[in-house]
């Protein structure tokens, strides 16, 4: 119904380039011009995001962010939703600290890393999709339950302040100019654009997404595929665990609370359609990008939490308003 | 998406059937048990002042659940139900002690603010176009944040005759399962007995044939949220007297567990299906199992794990349901 007045209503009007484009293809490119647009209101606000050194933090925090949309990108693409990160990524932090300092080798953390993002995977895969529960309702209950067990955990076991070396050296570490972080989201980016773009895995994806039945009938194999995407959202929130913890030099409860909704919102700005088979991980690149400028834009303006809250929520129904229009 | 009714077979619309009412009556026996073993643990429990306690403890979680079903019923979804309480929680709290509109007049300004919250939501989702996912989680934060502005740490007064009129007891009967009754009976059932409610059931069903039929389908999107933000309000009041301050955090666990209780009543998250006896009792069930935990000498340590397994194990029954006839394509298309 809204579908002809939604092409006119796109800033740059229906050029030829702009035609020629997808739907799809468009709202990425949609997705960077917010990033611009969002810069420039950064800069305007204080100047100093022009220099590198500002920058460079901004871009460890979209790292975090960043990283934990890969999992979010994949899971949003085949009409699910992960919410349980945030307790994710504090439980695996802390396991991962405690256990590397327990045994005395810190590759014990990625390790445990690993094994939480695997256990939470298949556990969220056991709901969604052998159970079939809502994948929104089912995940946050699973939310519930890792924050009761990392109370439980630490209840009996005091967080250490021992952090692993590898951990430190991965978020606070430099190679060259750029932030170690950063390299290693370059390097899953990457990956996870090529895995999309070009292999089985993401056509299965794209398949899964826009007709689960269909899917299945054409020889998709849904329900690894579907284990294999909470997998790969669960191992990254536990790895961006231990990164926090490296990055804050510590392990505490509640450490993951803050990165729930933004990595959302970076899919959702990145052009991914919530309903599922359409978008990618390009735009949930410029999406983080965005997201995290937005913060520090609101840090900057030093204005109390609850308006820094409102604000942040104004500005990203805004941004919805403007040019995430649902199909009718 | 969803095959024509004419094209189902005969069985599985048998058993949609029985569906219809194994929500609510699983709940009722599970309440059942659950009171039973609590009173078994604890006698006092079945005294006037106990079951005003338990009926106290669920009433907020039954009507944001009720507003939850709301929505959901027009396939939609409110993630912001925890916020519009918390914000209306910390105006009532901020605003009624000592206020020249009366406690009348605040009840009211609250009532209508609830309103007011529900129709930004379902103007932004009906008319802007936004998913109702996407579009609550935005006023969540907005709403959120206006109660941090109005109170920044818990706090403010609620005067006691208010306090007592809603908590209080006469006999057996507490007054807050009055007030709950008097919201289904003033707004559930007027609304589910016109055609509004059949208006969003069917807009609910089937959002494209509802506009083909005609169907002012934005409208009745809109009434959906419009009826949500009212029982939020009517949630935070209650609340607000049952706590006698206000508190801006008050509201973020109703979000997650007014979708709990509307799933353990029976509620269906695709749209169209639901009743509102399911998600009370869903709620009371929810409720009272976690305020028995303490009288079971679990330690608080493991509330929470013991709250998410029990949401997990439920939400998992009601999927092996599913599962119990045809083979992956018929699960895939229900």
């Amino acid at each position: 119904m809204t579908a002809p007045g939604k092409t006119a209503r796109i800033g740059t009007g229906p050029a030829p380039f702009a035609a020629r484009l997808g739907p799809a293809a468009r709202r990425m490119l949609l997705s960077y011009l917010i990033l611009l647009l969002v810069y420039g209101c950064a800069v305007a606000v204080n100047p100093e995001f022009l220099g590198w050194g500002t920058m460079r933090l901004q871009l460890v925090q979209a790292t975090f962010i960043g990283l934990i949309a890969i999992g979010e990108t994949f899971a949003i693409l085949i009409g699910q939703i992960d919410l349980s990160v945030p307790w994710t990524i504090t439980l695996s932090a802390i396991l991962s600290t405690n256990l590397a300092a327990v045994y005395g080798h810190q590759w014990i953390a990625f390790a445990i890393v690993i094994a939480v993002g695997v256990a939470v995977g298949l556990l969220n895969t056991l709901g969604v999709f052998v159970l079939r529960v809502h994948s929104l309702i089912w995940t946050l209950s699973v939310n519930l339950l890792l924050q009761g067990i990392a109370l439980v955990y630490t209840n009996a076991v005091a967080p250490t302040t021992h952090i692993p070396g590898a951990a430190r050296a991965l978020a606070l570490g430099n190679v060259g100019f750029m932030p170690a972080a950063f390299l290693v989201w370059i390097v899953c980016g990457a990956t996870s654009i090529l895995a999309l773009r070009a292999m089985p895995f993401g056509r299965s994806i794209y398949a899964i997404g826009n007709s689960p039945a269909a899917a299945l009938l054409s020889g998709v194999p849904i329900g690894r595929v579907t284990a294999l995407i909470f997998v790969i959202s669960a191992t990254c929130a536990a790895f961006v665990g231990l990164l926090l913890s490296g990055y804050s030099s510590q392990a505490y409860l509640g450490m993951g609370n803050d990165y729930l909704l933004p990595p959302i919102a970076a899919v959702v700005i990145g052009g991914t359609r919530l309903s599922g088979g359409e978008g990618g991980y390009a735009g949930s690149i410029a999406g983080a990008l965005t997201v995290v400028l937005l913060q520090a834009i609101l840090v900057t303006l030093n204005i109390s939490e609850g308006a820094r809250q409102l604000v942040f929520g104004a500005i990203l129904l805004a941004l919805a308003l403007l040019f995430l229009k649902r199909r009718s | 998406m969803k095959p024509p009714e004419t094209a189902r077979p005969a069985a599985p619309r048998r058993r949609g059937r029985i569906e219809k009412h194994l929500g609510p009556v699983s709940c009722a026996i599970g309440l059942a048990v659950v009171i039973g073993l609590y009173a078994l643990r604890q006698p006092l429990i079945l005294s006037p002042f106990g079951l005003a306690s338990l009926a106290n403890v669920s009433v907020p979680l039954a009507l944001a659940a009720i507003g939850q079903t709301i929505v959901l019923l027009g396939a939609g979804l409110d993630l912001s139900i925890g916020a519009e309480i918390t914000l209306v929680n910390c105006f009532a709290a901020t605003t009624m002690q000592g206020s020249p509109l009366g406690i009348g007049g605040i009840v009211v300004l609250s009532l209508l603010i609830g309103l007011g919250l529900g129709a930004v939501n379902g103007l932004i989702i009906a008319y802007g176009r936004v998913e109702p996912l996407i579009a609550t989680f935005c006023t969540s934060f907005i709403y959120g944040g206006a109660a941090l502005i109005i109170l920044p740490r818990p706090g403010g007064t609620i005067p006691a005759g208010f306090a007592n009129a809603l908590t209080g007891n006469w006999g057996i009967l507490p007054f807050s399962l009055v007030l709950l009754a008097a919201a289904v009976l003033l707004a559930w059932i007027p609304v589910f007995r016109s055609r509004l409610g059949r208006f969003i059931v069917a807009v609910g069903d089937d959002a494209e044939s509802a506009r083909v039929s005609g169907l002012p389908v934005r409208r009745v999107e809109m009434t959906s949220y419009v009826l949500a933000g009212l029982f939020a309000a009517i949630a935070a009041l209650f609340l607000a007297a049952e706590t006698t301050s206000g508190d801006p955090t008050i509201g973020s666990i109703y979000t997650l567990n007014s979708l709990a209780a509307a799933v353990l009543g029976g509620v269906a998250l695709t749209g169209g299906r639901g009743t509102a006896i399911g998600p009370i009792l869903g709620s009371f069930l929810l409720s009272i199992i976690l305020n028995a935990l303490g009288v079971f000498n679990v330690s608080a340590f493991w509330q929470d794990c013991i709250e998410g397994l029990i949401l997990m194990v439920v939400l998992g029954l009601g999927g092996l349901r599913l599962l119990r006839g045809g083979n992956w394509l018929t699960v895939l298309r229900q």
